[in-house]
């Protein structure tokens, strides 16, 4: 009876044990969509963390990029959700002011890491002395367009605003003999509302215009530079008919469509445009330039800034295995991880200087165009709202005024008394 | 004991109910009367605030009426088409009603987010099947945008709404025909009933509970359909085709404010258990009867 | 002539209302490159049965249609058990706050899932139900309740309870007429629901995508949802997931579409 009893608490012991687990730590990572080639590359750089951290098993599960804000917001309001997750560096304010996010400069030997970045791209990771991640994939936007289109009219690529202006109308033409017009010299991306103001906001900035005053206190889009870059827009479809359309509804799938179909000369895009638009047409050739500047400011066309957008890894506060999560994040994006970014189409530039200054990164196409632009360029302002400022103030305002139901002065105005209004919130 | 038999029969069902509907109503209820936002979480208590703040919103007044049109129009003609396809396939002409009626089915069967895109591929303004028809015919211009136009993005979600909804009226309807008994119509036929009086004095009045539920179930879901209208427009161009979830949506994810999405989801739920209380006595009022 | 009329209505009017499906069908034998272009094709070159492999590949879609399999067929069982007793309590009873209970049975519709989602979320969450299938079945099959009782509530109304009587004369309880008279009078019906409720849960997107997290508990339309990114979009593969899981509800109507019909018919919506 003793021994009965003995070997089943000596049994019970062994088994209890064996629930257990064993020294093995275990992290969640979301992942937020990514070019092909991108998540390719994103569960090689996992195993092989695995594989030279033994004590770290991670996790992964994809998730509609859609969707994100309903997928983080349930989880992180209810203080769960992933321990590594990958947002665009705009959420650094959202998610740091609501302390979703966990402040990376803590770490010890962020000190080190932070060195690892372009200064500039780190910054935008920033929020209130803070930085909420580490840098991922950067985006600057650029001016594309159609070679065969400008060689045929024996146009280059325009630098200001009148060489702007000028291609997209010659551009416009009926090239079907039928009388309707069928190619356009621009197409905008009406039907993303985020899309849209990445695509708008590069000429509000190359001209010298603010969002946001640097204390985050002021709207400043609608300055008189402002109200011009907008009227320039509102002129081309309403007078010169070089706009496309349709451009309300276009979404990415639409505006590469246009572009690869020959609908349209010209179209603002980031990184990922080589990819994308030889996945539909690998034939296709085109000119990437800077996005042109007002003719008065000529002199400052290779310093204006552009729009940058970035994606950053960042870590869950409320995570039960910082420390791995970090070892993870800062395997993601080390160096030798950003040559990744270099030698593959991730739709987007790489983010370490040192990859960034590589040999390698000078002879890649479209490269050193993108780069120089980065080096100058400038994210939207670190607010907690700007998400929804950008999507649901400022751009639903510049389209009524391109299509002409507001005057541009009347539409940034109103928009400015909105965003004014959500900042001081009161509403 | 024997009172308590119903309610027992009820119990499953209602605590299900409870769990899963009572709790998120009353988490509603309490944040469209407090300031809740994402970095404070659900804070003071703010009384009706956020219900003004919502009557005020530019937004709201247009995207209540669209929904209205949306409920309705979608509503209507869904059954209406449905009707229609069901007297057809009535008529029974032999094997390809079999057919022909498995294949009506399909709209309701094709995942709803594919569905969206399908529409927005047909109807795109270049590369799009319907306007290289059109053009083709000579009866519109190439190019002509129906999602990227205010006047006519309403419209197409709409037809897409029709689409997705009219094989589920169209399944009860062909029920509800087939158990119309036939001495109605042998009678009728005596007294020398043209088919159209036929149909109006004894099919119509014989369908009459069908279309009642197809009516109070399409305007309910309608109101809180978000897929259609999300994958297809997203609510524009420029707002021209919002509807109450979606402005639900904006309000709760975009802006992270849930004090004002929850407002106006109980302002629509209101609505909605005011229309289907009246529906109610209609229906309890005929039983009796 | 009569008849060719109705064959061409029947074949033009199919054609209309299949259009999107049969671009659907159409992109998802097309290589990538081929998706929307001008001018329109129905077939391009390069059309094989690629993506209804690759995407398999592409994501665990095995995995994703178990999980689908579970979740719709678990909640049509729920649904259906709880639902029919309380469809034969409001059918075969009359009792103080009856309207009330119907109206309150309608109520799980009315609230916008933007509004549900963050309370059901922290529910399941404190529960230890997130992301499993147990907590989507849950919310499921609650979603599912309103409908599939009154559904059934119409169906036990045309059942005339002469049929019941008799067996209640005969000395059976209420419930053990419910089971032994009712529930086979009414099965064409019950399949009928069965079928309306199986593809509710079988194409629901939006509280499966919040509520499930990992590859385990994913379901179908979750995953097709996948096919969609920020600047990736595989409309082929989207476009063959979506055929290819169509198939499921489609078979089960085309099977049980004489029991379907003959139920709906049998007394069901008088």
């Amino acid at each position: 009876m003793t021994h009965t009893i003995l070997v089943t608490v000596l049994l019970s012991l062994t088994l209890i044990s064996c629930g257990k687990k064993s020294d093995v730590v275990e992290i969640q990572d979301w992942n937020f969509g990514g070019r092909p080639h991108l998540m390719v590359w994103l569960r090689q750089r996992t195993e092989s963390f695995e594989q030279t951290h033994p004590g770290i098993k991670v996790v992964q599960s994809d998730k509609s990029w859609n969707m994100i804000r309903e997928i983080l917001y349930a989880s992180f309001s209810t203080g769960t959700g992933p321990d590594v997750v990958n947002t665009h560096a705009n959420y650094a304010a959202e998610f740091g002011e609501a302390g979703y996010y966990y402040p990376l400069n803590t770490f010890p030997d962020f000190k080190e890491v932070r060195h690892w970045y372009m200064p500039e791209l780190l910054e935008t990771t920033r929020y209130k002395d803070n930085y909420y991640g580490l840098p991922s994939s950067a985006i600057a936007f650029a001016l594309v367009c159609d070679k065969a289109m400008f060689d045929a009219e024996g146009i280059a690529p325009p630098k200001t605003w009148s060489q702007f202006r000028e291609a997209a109308k010659r551009l416009t033409k009926c090239t079907d003999g039928d009388g309707i017009m069928d190619q356009y010299g621009l197409v905008l991306m009406g039907g993303d509302k985020g899309g849209f103001a990445y695509r708008m906001v590069p000429f509000f900035y190359k001209a010298g215009v603010n969002f946001m005053s640097d204390d985050l206190s002021k709207v400043e889009f609608n300055s008189p530079m402002g109200v011009a870059t907008l009227a320039l827009f509102a002129d081309m479809y309403q007078v010169d008919h070089s706009i496309a359309p349709g451009f309300l509804a276009y979404g990415h799938t639409e505006t590469n469509d246009m572009f690869c179909g020959n609908r349209v000369a010209m179209c603002i895009e980031g990184p990922w445009v080589r990819g994308m638009v030889h996945e539909k047409d690998p034939t296709k050739e085109f000119y990437i330039v800077a996005v042109p500047v007002p003719d008065e400011m000529i002199d400052r066309y290779d310093t204006a800034p552009t729009l940058q957008d970035m994606v950053m890894y960042s870590v869950n506060a409320r995570s039960k295995n910082l420390n791995a999560a970090w070892e993870f994040v800062k395997y993601l994006r080390n160096e030798e991880a950003d040559m990744a970014w270099i030698r593959d189409d991730m739709g987007a530039l790489a983010v370490t200087t040192a990859a960034l200054n590589s040999p390698e990164a000078q002879n890649i196409k479209d490269l050193p165009l993108f780069i120089k632009e980065l080096k100058n360029a400038r994210p939207l302002p670190p607010h907690p709202q700007i998400v929804a400022l950008a999507s649901n103030t400022f751009t639903p305002f510049c389209e009524k005024a391109i299509v002409g139901e507001l005057s541009p002065q009347d539409a940034l105005d109103q928009a400015a008394r909105e965003a004014q209004s959500v900042i001081e919130g009161k509403e | 004991m024997k009172k308590a038999t119903p309610y027992l029969l009820l119990l499953p069902a209602l605590l299900f109910t409870a769990l899963v509907v009572a709790f998120p109503l009353v988490q509603n209820i309490i944040n469209s009367v407090r300031e809740v936002s994402m970095v404070k979480g659900v804070g003071k208590w703010i009384g009706l605030a956020n219900y003004t703040h919502v009557l005020h919103d530019p937004l709201f007044l247009l995207s209540f009426r669209n929904t209205l049109i949306y409920a309705l129009a979608g509503t209507l003609l869904a059954l209406l088409i449905g009707l229609a396809l069901a007297l057809l396939l009535n008529m029974k002409i032999g094997r390809i009603t079999t057919i022909a009626s498995f294949l009506y089915t399909i709209p309701w069967v094709l995942s709803p987010v594919v569905a969206g895109f399908a529409w927005k591929w047909i109807l795109n303004d270049h590369f799009g099947i319907v306007n290289y028809w059109l053009s083709s015919a000579g009866l519109i211009d190439v190019g002509t945008s129906w999602l990227g136009n205010p006047h006519t993005a309403l419209f197409c979600v709409i037809l897409a709404r029709v689409w997705q909804f009219y094989p589920f009226a169209m399944v009860m309807f062909l029920a509800g025909l087939q158990s119309i008994p036939q001495e109605q119509y042998e009678a009728a036929a005596v007294d020398g009933a043209t088919t159209f009086r036929r149909f109006f004095h004894i099919t119509l009045p014989n369908l009459r509970p069908v279309i009642s539920v197809l009516l109070v179930l399409g305007v309910i879901w309608s109101f809180n359909d978000f897929n259609m209208v999300f994958v297809m427009t997203r609510g524009g161009p420029m707002n021209a085709s919002m509807v109450l979830p979606v402005l639900v949506r904006e309000f709760s994810f975009v802006y992270f404010d849930l004090g004002k999405g929850s407002a106006l989801s109980i302002m629509t739920f209101v609505l909605l258990v005011a229309l289907s209380f009246l529906y109610i006595r209609v229906l309890s009022g005929k039983e009796t009867a | 002539m009569k008849r060719i009329i109705l064959v061409s209505t029947i074949c033009v009017v199919a054609f209309v209302v299949l259009l999107p499906f049969l671009w659907t069908l159409s992109t998802s034998f097309k290589s990538l490159p081929d998706v929307n272009t001008y001018p329109p094709e129905w077939t391009s070159v390069n059309m094989s049965v690629r993506p209804y492999i690759d995407m398999f590949f592409y994501m665990p879609f095995s995995t994703y249609t178990l999980n689908s399999l579970i979740v719709a067929s678990a909640s049509t069982i729920i649904s259906l058990c709880t639902g029919s007793l309380a469809a034969f309590a409001f059918s075969r009873f009359q009792f103080a706050g009856k309207r009330f209970f119907l109206l309150v049975f309608l109520l799980s519709q009315m609230l916008p899932g933007a509004s549900v989602i963050i309370p059901l979320f922290q529910f399941l969450n404190a529960m230890g139900l997130y992301d499993t299938h147990a907590g989507l079945i849950l919310v499921h099959s609650a979603v599912l309740l309103p409908f599939v009782i009154w559904l059934l509530y119409g169906f036990f109304q045309g059942i005339p309870r002469e049929v019941e009587d008799a067996a209640l004369i005969d000395g059976c309880s209420r419930l053990t007429a419910l089971r032994k008279v009712i529930l086979p009078l009414a099965l064409p019906g019950i399949g009928a629901t069965a079928l309306f409720a199986f593809l509710g849960s079988w194409n629901e997107f939006f509280f499966a995508l919040i509520l499930t997290s990992s590859d385990a508990t994913k379901t179908i339309p979750v995953g097709i949802g996948l096919f969609v990114g920020e600047y990736n979009e595989i409309w082929n593969q989207m476009s063959a997931s979506a055929v290819l899981f169509s198939v499921p509800p489609l078979l089960l109507f085309a099977l049980m579409r004489k029991t379907f019909v003959k139920g709906l018919s049998a007394g069901a919506v008088k």
